[in-house]
């Protein structure tokens, strides 16, 4: 089933998910565990609890929407342009194994860390995330170098020395872990235990452009992969630099990904079922699989998280717990509807 | 060949059932040489005037002065078999640990008796109490603790009735947010002390709850153990933030129920009416 990519079917797809991420954040905002309604926003002004409204909507479901819908678009995005650069369905952000150098940077903060006073003026709250995507961007380094092999990025060396680093993070953690004190104890299973975070609005934007960069640098590179799809050899031959490809790849998917993992922990399913949902419904052409990817990954996310908040309010839930258990069952479904046939072959 | 590894598997089954079959250490004997993983129930043995039967402590929470220089001999979720053999320990008293079930099953086996205390609630401190009271053979004293606590835990009630209730919330958590609940003494101890708890509707004792769900109840009055209670202060609509009571209180001195119930109370009491605090 491969249908031509017309202009008009890329635009018609892109608006139609984008118009759906709409409806996902006007709902995400509208709903929560209070009585607090969109039409709050124009009601009464002068009623009593007005005030307490408009600050639930704005100051606390906005940004979380917000940034539901940024950090699954990263993620959605990072694991599309994996599963393309390592033609392999089981990639995910996390299979380069940056994501363990940001779960180490995030224990190392919350456990040894006492920040110097030159360092104080860094709100409390980010102190975590800073020195998560710190750790990743060593992680990176570090991969990078050791998956370089005579200036060769080779995609075997890229699969195990992430699945190594990842092992070697998960063991130093458990060793962190084993000595940390029951407070410390439980920090890290908060932290390592996958949820979209209060945020104040005001970081919102800076995030949307350190997303939005490497973003849309990849969607840049749709040709290229699509020609990458044919394997390596047959991509040199297309005049593709697939060193420089590849290599590119890696390092804007891993910003994504350290990006998403500072801010969130690891949330599960995002980036591995949603590209390959859309590539059942979309076919593999990356010009038009990567916009959606990011856009259908936001969708999602919002719609997970804004289910983990309101499920069992005012209880909250584990966003991690919701993608896997809505998102597995109904990938599972749509695959065997499908034949078993994955938009890979 | 085969048939060696076959008697071999059919002794080992054998050998495997003989030990099976031991009988487990005999219960409800006295206590003589202790090692306590549960610092509530530690505090209990110290009131209770037993310190000296205590010979091991666990490595996590804060154990009382008089044998807090006590061998570390584990925790509660790893206890040291090892440690505990060499210490010649008779029993082990601990809150209940799903992750060390088979641990504690061995050392049962091993003749040391590994008995769990539930001391999360008022009930459960009272209970706990009265049994360590007959363990240890210091029944009187155990009474007498029993009725001090209840003297104390009356007398502040009587002291909050009739006042007006103002709404409490107990922060145990800041990022993610985690509350007092009911079923915790937390809850309990909110309402002796003349309040009512905003999260009436948490489904577990320590529950993640929702920041939106605290704006809209709008408490009075924020009890902050999480060390953080500064982050309340993006909130100035809360009518706790607007008046000045988010209180940040030291985690120690309000989240581990035991001997020091009326000492929570108090001080939950001059948080929550502070017109009746004592200086």
């Amino acid at each position: 089933m491969r249908v031509r990519l017309n202009s008009r079917r890329l635009l018609g797809w892109c608006l139609a998910l984008a118009a759906l991420l709409l409806v996902t954040l006007v709902i995400g905002v509208g709903v929560g565990s209070g009585s607090a309604t969109l039409l709050d926003l124009w009601g009464d002004q002068t009623s009593g609890d007005h005030e307490t409204k408009r600050q639930i909507l704005m100051q606390v479901r906005l940004p979380r929407t917000l940034l539901a819908a940024l950090l699954g678009g990263a993620l959605s995005l990072a694991g599309a342009a994996f599963q393309a650069l390592l033609r392999n369905p089981l990639a995910d952000p996390y299979v380069l194994g940056v994501s363990g150098g940001a779960s180490i940077g995030g224990v190392v903060a919350l456990t040894l860390v006492q920040l110097p006073l030159g360092l104080r003026f860094i709100p409390a709250p980010l102190v975590v995330p800073i020195f998560a995507f710190l750790g990743a961007l060593a992680a990176l380094f570090l991969i990078e170098r050791v998956a370089t092999v005579n200036g060769r990025l080779t995609v075997y060396t890229v699969l195990l020395t992430g699945a190594i680093f990842n092992a070697f993070s998960a063991a130093l953690i458990y060793f962190i872990q084993s000595l940390a004190s029951l407070e410390e104890l439980h920090a890290i299973v908060f932290h390592l235990m996958g949820r979209v975070r209060e945020i104040e609005l005001s970081w919102i934007g800076l995030l949307a452009i350190a997303i939005a960069v490497p973003s849309l640098w990849l969607f840049a590179s749709a040709r290229d992969f699509n020609a990458l799809s044919t394997g390596e050899e047959g991509a040199t031959q297309l005049g593709v630099d697939t060193e420089r490809l590849k290599r590119r790849t890696f390092i804007l998917g891993a910003l994504l990904t350290g990006i998403a993992v500072s801010m969130a922990g690891l949330i599960g399913f995002v980036g591995l079922v949603v590209p390959h949902l859309l590539r059942l419904l979309i076919g593999p052409d990356h010009r038009l699989l990567l916009p959606a990817s990011f856009l259908g990954g936001a969708s999602f996310l919002v719609i997970a998280d804004t289910l983990a908040r309101t499920l069992t309010a005012p209880n909250e839930l584990p966003v991690g717990v919701i993608t896997a258990l809505v998102g597995g069952p109904f990938f599972l479904v749509l695959l065997r509807r499908r034949g078993g046939q994955n938009g890979f072959s | 060949m085969r048939s060696h590894l076959r008697l071999a598997f059919c002794a080992l089954c054998c050998a495997a059932l003989a030990c099976s079959q031991t009988p487990p250490a005999e219960a409800n004997r006295a206590y003589q040489r202790l090692a306590i993983f549960a610092p509530s129930a530690a505090e209990m043995v110290v009131a209770l005037g037993a310190a000296d039967r205590v010979v091991g402590i666990g490595g996590f929470g804060t154990f009382p002065g008089e044998i807090e220089k006590r061998r570390v001999v584990g925790s509660f979720d790893q206890p040291d078999i090892e440690a505990l053999l060499e210490l010649n320990v008779d029993h082990v008293l601990t809150t209940s640990s799903v992750n060390a079930a088979a641990a504690y099953e061995r050392l049962g086996r091993l003749g040391i008796i590994v008995e769990s205390f539930d001391t999360s609630t008022f009930d459960g401190v009272r209970t706990t109490l009265r049994a360590l009271g007959e363990r240890l053979e210091r029944e009187a004293i155990a009474e007498q603790l029993l009725e001090e606590m209840s003297d104390g835990l009356e007398r502040i009630q009587a002291q909050t009735a009739g006042l007006p209730i103002p709404k409490v919330l107990i922060a145990v958590g800041t990022d993610p947010l985690y509350v007092a609940g009911p079923g915790s003494h937390l809850d309990e101890l909110i309402r002796l002390a003349g309040g009512s708890n905003v999260a009436f509707d948490a489904t577990s004792p320590y529950q993640r709850y929702s920041i939106e769900a605290v704006l809209e109840r709008q408490p009075d009055i924020i009890i902050d153990t999480s060390g953080q209670a500064s982050s309340w202060e993006q909130w100035p609509l809360l009518p706790a933030v607007k008046s000045g009571r988010v209180h940040p209180v030291d985690a120690d001195l309000l989240v581990v129920p035991g001997m020091r119930l009326v000492e929570m109370a108090a001080l939950t009491r001059d948080l929550i009416h502070p017109e009746l605090a004592t200086r």
